[in-house]
């Protein structure tokens, strides 16, 4: 993508698994063993169980958007250009947990509820790679082989 | 349950610093300011306080010590409360709570923050933009989840798909609203707009512009509850509590959530409603947390004041205004008015059953609703206010 915006995002101990995975485009969410239920990244227990081991597990990557966002920046005080605005969103992946993600290479007039997607990653030349997700369907650009 | 005490309770003194951009003092004075007026206002002097309630804030907000700042003594009742925009109603609760069991007589429950400082664009004081950026927490900021406004957005455009809520009828709540604050001497945003003016405000994050979203605001709001009996013989007018409720409706960010389209309000009013033996069509006025236009529609929703998805016809129709049916917001909220996180819809209530919003009071205020959201949509509380005893029918 041409627009970043990102800044450099880098691991904080706790996130080892996560970032190794984005290192791989795979996707690494966590899963309760105990209760074969699926949870965010950032989860720290069972909500169901209450069982605290929750383990790494590969998500498929498949996902359908909930709802979206533009993020748009401040005017300048100096005029000069405002870095592009960020598509942001709220995704369902297939395994059931959202995430707040940003969409990459999407109309935003043909944003929907339910919308397919599907989970890619960037990486940036310093830090970890970001996740972003594509449309599966219609017009996708050019690029979009770089995903999983 | 037993009711027959719930009304017991009243609110007696209302004390505000100067509000916006106040730089000087810092947060634990302006507390104190206001806690001191307050106390001034309902004929009383701090001997008379025996419990302060302290409200989290952002930035350098006090805690307890603030009653150590106040030189207060012998408190019964003394604790620092957090849920986010949904405190003060909780405070007013747990103080009317206190009151009726003979915990305390006197409660003080104070707000006070400080998040703008001089020379920095007032959207800044709630946002954070770094160059780099830890762990998950960290990942949502670097993709651009810079502020608060960006969750809410998502709220938002939730609601719009689903229901067909629209830009122009988030307007009309922004123009009621500055309506009412024209006629408020406390409002920071007194000119009139129209919906034009609101579709051409700049994106913050689309579908919220800026006039979709509230004020920033240094300043401190406090209140002194006692009993009903008490404050009949203090120096203004009883503000009855006739019932209050929470709502945290704990969205779990995975299949099935109603987030953006159902809130605590779904929860909290009910429960304040019957405790005070009223439903939605005896409110008379709404003064609800606004931080962002979309969320005055949604908690209209949740109330029961129109069906569910509904919220976006409601608000065009022109209910909410001067003179609509459903008066909202009569003091020019947070989107026009000040921000003082939930004291911002309480103050105004407060002002409205006392009957002394001059230009703007409303001709009838028997039953006021005033609400607090916190957080993302995750707590919500419902306070039910009267300048009537509990049990009055107009």
């Amino acid at each position: 993508m041409t627009d970043t915006g990102f800044g450099v995002l880098r691991r904080d101990g706790r996130t080892d698994a996560f970032f190794d995975g984005a290192a791989a485009d795979q996707l690494m969410i966590k899963w309760c063993p105990a209760c074969d239920r699926w949870f965010a990244p950032d989860a720290s227990g069972c909500t169901d169980c209450g069982g605290p081991e929750l383990v790494w597990a590969r998500a498929g990557g498949q996902a359908t958007l909930v709802s979206w966002a533009v993020s748009h920046a401040r005017p300048r005080d100096d005029g000069s250009p405002a870095p592009a605005p960020a598509m942001l969103a709220l995704v369902e992946l297939a395994e059931g947990p959202w995430l707040h993600a940003r969409l990459d290479g999407v109309d935003a007039g043909l944003l929907r509820e339910g919308l397919p997607l599907a989970a890619a990653f960037e990486h940036p030349g310093e830090g970890e790679a970001y996740l972003v997700f594509r449309p599966t369907t219609g017009e996708e650009p050019a690029d979009a082989h770089r995903g999983l | 349950m037993r009711t027959d005490r719930f009304g017991q309770a009243a609110i007696a003194g209302l004390g505000m610093t100067e509000l916006g951009k106040v730089y000087g003092p810092s947060p634990r004075r302006l507390a104190a300011q206001a806690v001191r007026a307050a106390v001034a206002d309902a004929g009383l002097t701090l001997d008379d306080v025996d419990g302060l309630l302290v409200s989290h804030g952002m930035s350098g907000s006090p805690g307890i010590e603030l009653a150590e700042t106040l030189g207060l003594r012998d408190l019964r009742l003394l604790t620092h409360m957090n849920a986010f925009g949904a405190t003060a109603g909780a405070m007013v609760s747990y103080a009317a709570m206190s009151v009726i069991s003979g915990a305390a007589d006197t409660v003080a429950c104070v707000f006070a923050d400080a998040p703008l400082k001089p020379r920095q664009p007032a959207g800044s004081a709630y946002d954070s933009a770094a160059r780099e950026y830890y762990g998950f927490t960290g990942m949502t900021a670097a993709l651009g989840f810079r502020s608060v406004n960006a969750f809410y957005a998502l709220a938002a455009q939730r609601h719009m798909a689903r229901y067909g809520t629209t830009g122009e009828q988030l307007g009309a709540i922004a123009v009621a609203t500055r309506r009412w604050a024209g006629m408020n001497p406390l409002a920071q945003m007194r000119e009139p707009i129209t919906v034009d003016d609101h579709q051409n405000s700049r994106w913050v994050v689309e579908p919220l512009r800026l006039l979709d979203c509230c004020l920033v605001s240094n300043g401190a709001v406090a209140v002194v509850v006692t009993s009903a009996d008490r404050a009949r013989d203090l120096a203004r007018p009883p503000v009855h509590i006739w019932g209050w409720g929470q709502g945290h409706p704990g969205h779990r960010l995975e299949r099935g959530s109603e987030f953006g389209l159902v809130t605590g309000a779904a929860t909290s009013g009910p429960v304040a409603m019957k405790m005070a033996g009223v439903t939605a069509d005896d409110i008379d006025v709404c003064e609800l947390y606004d931080c962002y236009t979309y969320t005055v529609l949604v908690s209209l929703e949740d109330y029961g004041f129109c069906a569910k998805g509904e919220g976006g016809p409601f608000a065009a129709s022109g209910a909410l205004a001067p003179g609509g049916s459903l008066p909202t917001n009569t003091g020019g909220g947070q989107l026009s008015a000040y921000y003082m996180w939930g004291m911002t819809p309480l103050s105004e209530a407060v002002v409205q059953a006392r009957g002394h919003a001059a230009e703007r009071q409303v001709t009838k205020n028997d039953v006021i609703l005033v609400s607090g959201n916190g957080g993302i949509l995750d707590h919500h509380s419902t306070l039910i206010l009267s300048p009537q005893p509990r049990g009055h029918r107009p």
